[in-house]
C-alpha cells in the first residue's frame, strides 16, 4: 500500500492572500499594511512593520541563535537588509514569509560563524528513530506516565536541551513547525525547501526528541 | 495485533508499523486522504506499539510547544527603528515618516 496525501493546491511559491495588505495574527495583533506602499519605500508602512513582526521574529531568532543580543543584532540587520531589497520581493509568498526568510538565514548564517554546533550529528539521529523488523516494530515502545509527562519539573529544560541538541536543519523545523506553529507550507517557503522534506526533518527530530525524553517520561516499576 | 489486519499487512493490503511511522507527520497533521487515514486508525487501534510510540509522538509535540517562554526585550522595535535612522536607511528625525 502506497499511502496517499490530499492534494494541496497552496505548493511552495503559491501566492497564499490578495498581496495586497501585509497582516500579522503574531501576539493577536492583526493589523493590515498596506503592500503598494512598503513597495514605494514608505517609512511610515515599514515602521508599522518592524512594530508588528518584530517580537514574533526576534522569537524565532532567538531560538535558533540562544543568545539574546545577538538575536537583537540579527533582528536590526533583518530588516535593514529588507528595506534595503523590498524592490527584490516577488509576491511569490507572503511578505512576512519573505522577510522571516531572510532573518532565518542571518540567524543560521551566525551560528555557523561562531561555531555553535549542535551537538548530536544527522547520523546520530537517524539511529534515534524506532527500530523495525520486516515492517514491524523490534521493541514495544514502553508506556509513559501522564503523571511524569504533566509533574516532572524539569521537563521544559529537558526539552529545551534537546532542541539545542538538533543539528541545525532540524531544529530550525521544531521551532518554526512546532514551537510558532507556522504551518508546514509557510515553513517550506521560509526555508526554500519542499513541504515534504519539512515534513521528513520534523519527523525524524520530533523521533529525536521522544527518544531523549523517554527514559524520563516512563512509568516506573511498582516498588 | 489481530490476526486479521496481521495478515493484511503481510499481504500487503494494510500498512505495516514501519509505514504508519514513517507517516506520521502527515497523520498527525490530517493530510493524509481520508481512505488512507481509515488504514492507519484501523492500524493503529490493533497495534499496541503503534498506539504507544503514538502517543509519545503527540505529548513530545505537546512538550515542544510548551517548552520555552521568549521573552521579549522591552522597546524592541524602537531599538531597531533607531538602528535604521543611524544607519541612514530611515530619516534622522522621528516624526519624518
Amino acid at each position: 500500500m502506497k499511502p496517499s496525501k490530499k492534494a494541496n493546491s497552496a505548493g511552495p511559491g503559491a501566492v497564499p492572500d490578495s498581496g495586497d495588505m501585509v497582516t500579522s495574527t503574531a501576539d493577536g495583533a492583526e493589523e493590515a499594511i498596506s503592500l503598494e506602499a512598503l513597495m514605494a519605500g514608505d517609512e511610515s508602512a515599514f515602521e508599522q512593520l518592524v512594530v508588528q513582526e518584530s517580537p514574533r521574529l526576534f522569537r524565532v531568532i532567538v531560538r535558533i541563535v540562544g543568545d539574546d543580543d545577538e538575536a537583537q543584532s540579527i533582528l536590526q540587520e533583518t530588516f535593514l537588509q529588507a528595506y534595503q531589497r523590498m524592490n527584490t520581493f516577488r509576491r511569490e509568498s507572503k511578505l512576512t514569509t519573505w522577510l522571516y526568510a531572510i532573518g532565518i538565514n542571518l540567524a543560521r548564517a551566525s551560528l555557523r560563524k561562531a561555531r555553535r554546533l549542535s551537538s548530536l550529528e544527522d547520523q546520530e539521529v537517524e539511529r534515534m528513530q524506532p527500530a523495525f523488523n520486516r515492517g514491524m516494530f523490534v521493541e514495544t515502545p514502553a508506556i509513559w506516565d501522564p503523571a511524569r509527562v504533566t509533574e516532572f519539573s524539569d521537563r521544559q529544560q529537558l526539552v529545551r536541551k534537546g532542541i539545542e541538541q538538533l543539528p541545525e536543519d532540524y531544529k530550525t523545523v521544531v521551532i518554526l513547525r512546532d514551537m510558532e506553529e507556522y504551518s508546514t507550507d509557510e515553513v517550506a517557503r521560509m526555508l526554500g525547501i519542499s513541504s515534504g522534506a519539512v515534513r521528513v526533518r520534523l519527523h525524524r527530530a520530533r523521533g529525536a526528541l521522544r527518544k531523549l525524553l523517554d527514559p524520563h517520561m516512563r512509568r516506573l516499576p511498582k516498588s | 495485533m489481530k490476526f486479521l489486519t496481521a495478515l493484511k499487512t503481510a499481504l500487503g493490503l494494510a500498512p505495516g508499523c514501519e509505514e504508519v511511522n514513517e507517516f506520521l507527520a502527515d497523520y498527525v497533521e490530517g493530510t493524509l486522504e481520508e481512505k488512507t487515514m481509515a488504514q492507519f486508525e484501523e492500524h493503529m487501534d490493533m497495534c499496541k506499539c503503534c498506539s504507544h510510540y503514538m502517543d509519545q509522538y503527540r505529548r513530545t509535540i505537546d512538550m515542544t510547544k510548551e517548552a520555552e517562554e521568549v521573552v521579549i526585550p522591552a522597546e524592541l522595535a524602537e531599538h531597531t527603528l533607531s538602528f535604521l535612522r543611524e544607519n541612514k536607511v530611515f530619516s534622522q528625525d522621528e516624526n519624518a515618516a
